[in-house]
């Protein structure tokens, strides 16, 4: 069976100009060690790409997880795929075009430390998404509210970490789109809130064919929903495949994972 | 009569292809006549949600039963058990080849002969 690939990179490679605070402080070891003469040469202080001729493909109507430890370029993928960072080489394609906001209609992101207005209600909230994104489901996002126990009197300022999560994924999860990129929707949340979050992952899932790209940490938590898996290091993919062909092969994701990055 | 999920009851382990570990379960569930003949089971939603994984996993594994005829799926209505007893017998049978062949493929690979493979069973416990 031919694959279809909603997503496809081919060659990317980006290089952020602005140096980390980890950066500056090499280069201004580097700087004291020369001025002792005890370092001869001079050195290139040019950043390390956050993608380095990346090739990766996330398969249509499929849930990816996209998988690797910090500073691997999760983030600054997604991010692309919606032309919030545009690459320094090589081609992206998002259902057969470049990534621009022509293309966000039919992308639902959502983002890593994402907030929202905090003066709002939860009611207040979604009705505000409706007039602002495109395909929002306001009738689908009150019964995930009503589900997830989001109060819709409640001001999104006085939200605990987990509810303010569970909101920010019914801002996503309620567009009737294509495509959904969840940048660590897992992060810092309690366990219920986890389960819920899942829970309604699973069921947009049912409910509109769509591809769903995942980046976390959480990789226990969520293995289970993925069936496809890649695994980015330094900007470059160090595997890709079936979930469950790769539980057949090596065990599970998790096991491959910290083979891989331990 | 419906079977929910608790009847069910399958326990999933992470590092094994999940999808035959579902579709292990309820054969098995079915040979030990565990499941009730014309019996209802959970819908791939239900069954999804309370396994946490993949509606596609699911699916998956309700299409191959479907295909050997051990549930089927009635439109607007769910998926159901079949109802003919000789479908269940006939799984039941196949499980039951498939165990002594590996079974017999171990002794072999052990170096045992057929007669004290006999004696090792009609010694074992039961």
């Amino acid at each position: 069976m031919e694959m279809e690939y909603a997503v496809e990179l081919k060659n990317v490679t980006k290089s952020y100009k602005k140096k980390t605070s980890l950066d500056l402080k090499a280069e201004f070891d580097y700087k004291k060690e020369k001025i002792h003469g005890r370092l001869p040469m001079s050195k290139d202080f040019k950043k390390k790409p956050a993608l380095d001729h990346l090739t990766v493909a996330f398969p249509t109507g499929q849930v990816t997880g996209l998988l690797g430890p910090n500073g691997a370029g999760k983030s600054t993928l997604l991010k692309m795929l919606v032309g919030l960072v545009h690459q320094d080489e090589g081609t992206i394609s998002v259902f057969g075009q470049s990534p621009s906001w022509r293309n966000n209609g039919e992308i639902a992101y959502l983002p890593d430390r994402g907030r929202w207005y905090a003066l709002q209600t939860v009611a207040e909230a979604l009705a505000y998404a409706e007039v602002i994104f495109p395909a929002f489901d306001l009738d689908l996002a009150r019964k995930m509210a009503d589900s997830m126990d989001l109060d819709p009197a409640a001001q999104v300022s006085t939200l605990s970490k987990g509810l303010e999560a569970r909101l920010n994924l019914i801002l996503c999860l309620a567009r009737r789109v294509r495509l959904i990129l969840l940048d660590e929707p897992f992060s810092g949340i309690d366990l219920v809130s986890r389960d819920k979050i899942t829970q309604n992952i699973i069921d947009s899932m049912l409910d509109l064919p769509k591809t769903i790209i995942i980046c976390t940490h959480e990789i226990h938590e969520a293995e289970s929903i993925f069936e496809h898996v890649v695994f980015l290091d330094k900007g470059q993919m160090v595997l890709a495949g079936n979930a469950e062909q790769l539980r057949a092969e090596k065990g599970s994701i998790e096991s491959v994972y910290r083979e891989l990055f331990q | 009569m419906t079977i929910n999920e608790e009847t069910l009851n399958l326990r999933l382990d992470l590092s094994k292809p999940l999808y035959e570990q579902i579709l292990h379960q309820i054969r098995y569930a079915m040979a030990r006549k565990d499941l009730e003949l014309g019996a209802k089971l959970p819908s791939v939603r239900e069954l999804a949600q309370q396994l946490r994984v993949n509606p596609n996993t699911v699916m998956r594994a309700y299409q191959e039963l479907n295909r050997d005829e051990l549930i089927e799926t009635r439109r607007g209505q769910g998926t159901f058990i079949t109802t003919k007893p000789q479908k269940i017998q006939h799984i039941r049978d196949n499980l039951a080849t498939e165990a002594i062949n590996s079974f017999i493929d171990t002794m072999q690979e052990l170096g045992m002969s057929r007669q004290t493979a006999l004696s090792l069973l009609e010694e074992g416990k039961w």
